[in-house]
């Protein structure tokens, strides 16, 4: 995804996803929505994750599944 | 009718069980209350009146027949609008589910039943557990009861609404950012968010699975420790549920905190964020209450209140959309503006940063825990500014992301919110304490304390006004 998604961009997503009932107001929702979820990703301290940090939601079965 | 409306669940209690009070004549009280007073502050989104005097007489019938049941046995509360009630509609405040009818109760739900509560109605939140205030929707959103032009908090804004203004001893809400704590602070009462895992969520509608708690709003630290032993249990069919022993939350109130180490996290407050000046005042004022009461206050560090927004919000958005994805692709217009975009900001996460998302966390929380080596609590600001005026989309768009609740739904750990005085304009202002995993109790035991020592419990929002 480019740094500075844009109107256009957003749109072609969203139609990607199946999101095709999305009015204009609705895709400038989705814009806005967009760049508040890259500065979030943006923000995440994700640098010093090493291959050995596991995920919190590791699958995992009961002992008693037998 | 004031009297009956401001009893706690505790003091109820003991009046019910003696005979004193009758469980008709104080759903009727609460009945009147709420006829008379939430036309202005729309908490309940569905008032069952008929529905609780048919509780009410049960319980009346049972209690004199010698039939206790415990401490909610007669007592009125009310369910945030996301939690099945059998044959009542479950409606998120959303047009979407508008004509959604639960064929069964959820697990709190079933066992406020089985305690012989006496059920007032459903209450308003935000649409979906995450649009709010919105005034896009069938049905208006819940105004603060200490001045009704000021936002609740949410999105258990009924929740919060209905318990400070007397409708309701005790209230069930949810909390997947700081839900429940949200309109506790801003409505000036008590608010848990256990242990993840504690309570069941089973019949509850999602908002994002990892994230999710479900937990009592009350009007004190005792009360809420009452629901909570009620409501907390492991539940074998909700996948996140924890096996662990469950309860006991009332007995170490009046323990004191002499001796206690309490770890105030400032930087949450002070640094990460500014806090607004009254609210930074009363946190640390509450502070100093603890410290004379015997307690050892030290500060503690710990990730930036932005590094754990990011986490938070990419898992909740994430989990969220896949939830809604279908109704966004089929009917889009049927949410509210504020609800939409809130849920759209999940559509295109990646899967890497949801994963990323997920091994950040177990970094942090484990990282988190480590602390309470050196502290039993922690103490730290939950909203960062007192209840904005509800008609000012600007403020409460800037206000909306200036919490330090969501670091807790991220680790999972039990957060209690409770009032620590008044602005100068007369809304609630609260902090919270944090425990390590299933250690409520110990938060109850500080909460409780610092109660007993303040004045805040006394006081009630002026609804004639």
């Amino acid at each position: 995804m480019a740094n500075e998604v844009t109107l256009e961009d957003v749109r072609t997503m969203a139609a990607d996803v199946g999101l095709t009932r999305l009015t204009d107001q609705h895709l400038q929702e989705l814009l806005r929505a967009t760049q508040t979820a890259q500065a979030r990703r943006a923000a995440m301290p994700k640098s010093d994750l090493t291959p050995a940090d596991e995920s919190a939601h590791v699958f995992r079965l009961n002992g008693s599944d037998r | 009718m004031s009297d009956l409306a401001y009893l706690t669940v505790a003091e109820a209690a003991e009046l019910l069980r003696a005979k004193k009070l009758s469980p008709v004549e104080y759903a009727k009280a609460l009945i009147d209350r709420v006829e008379k007073h939430d036309k202005k502050l729309n908490a309940f989104i569905r008032f069952t009146p008929d529905r609780a005097m048919d509780d009410a007489k049960r319980a009346e019938a049972e209690i004199m027949r010698g039939e206790w049941r415990g401490p909610f046995h007669g007592v009125p509360y009310g369910l945030k609008d996301i939690v099945d009630y059998a044959s009542l509609p479950t409606t998120a405040h959303s047009k979407i589910l508008k004509d959604n009818v639960a064929a069964t109760d959820a697990v709190v739900t079933q066992k406020l039943r089985a305690a012989g509560g006496v059920f007032m109605g459903k209450l308003s939140t935000h649409e979906f557990a995450t649009g709010g205030p919105c005034f896009d929707l069938p049905w208006p959103p819940a105004r603060n009861p200490w001045n009704r032009e000021h936002f609740t908090g949410g999105s258990s804004s009924g929740s919060g609404a209905a318990t400070a203004a007397g409708f309701v001893p005790a209230a069930i809400g949810t909390d997947t950012g700081g839900s429940i704590r949200n309109p506790a602070t801003l409505c000036g009462v008590v608010g848990m968010k256990g242990t993840y895992g504690l309570v069941s969520r089973r019949g509850v509608i999602p908002l994002a699975f990892s994230l999710d708690h479900v937990g009592p709003l009350t009007r004190t630290v005792r009360d809420n420790a009452l629901m909570l032993d009620l409501i907390a249990g492991y539940d074998p069919l909700d996948p996140g549920s924890v096996n662990t022993a469950a309860g006991g939350y009332t007995a170490g109130l009046g323990a004191g905190v002499q001796g206690l180490k309490v770890g105030v996290i400032r930087h949450f407050y002070t640094r990460d964020m500014e806090g607004e000046p009254e609210m930074v005042a009363g946190i640390e004022a509450a502070v100093k209450v603890l410290t004379g009461l015997g307690a050892k206050v030290q500060e503690v560090q710990t990730a930036p209140l932005g590094e754990y927004a990011a986490c938070n919000r990419t898992l909740l958005s994430s989990e969220a959309y896949a939830i809604h994805e279908k109704w966004l692709q089929e009917r889009p217009q049927d949410y509210a503006s504020l609800t939409r975009e809130r849920f759209l900001s999940g559509a295109f996460v990646r899967a890497a940063d949801y994963i990323n998302a997920t091994r950040v966390r177990l970094k942090m929380t484990s990282a988190f825990h480590a602390l309470f080596s050196d502290v039993d609590v922690m103490v730290t600001a939950s909203a960062m500014d007192p209840a904005c005026r509800i008609d000012d989309a600007k403020e409460l768009d800037r206000t909306y992301a200036r919490q330090a609740r969501s670091p807790f739904n991220v680790t999972g750990s039990p957060a209690l919110s409770v009032p620590v005085g008044f602005s100068k304009g007369g809304l609630p202002l609260g902090m919270q304490i944090v425990g390590r995993p299933f250690s409520e109790a110990l938060i109850y035991r500080v909460a409780h304390a610092y109660e007993q020592a303040t004045q805040w419990v006394g006081k009630h929002p002026p609804l004639e006004a």
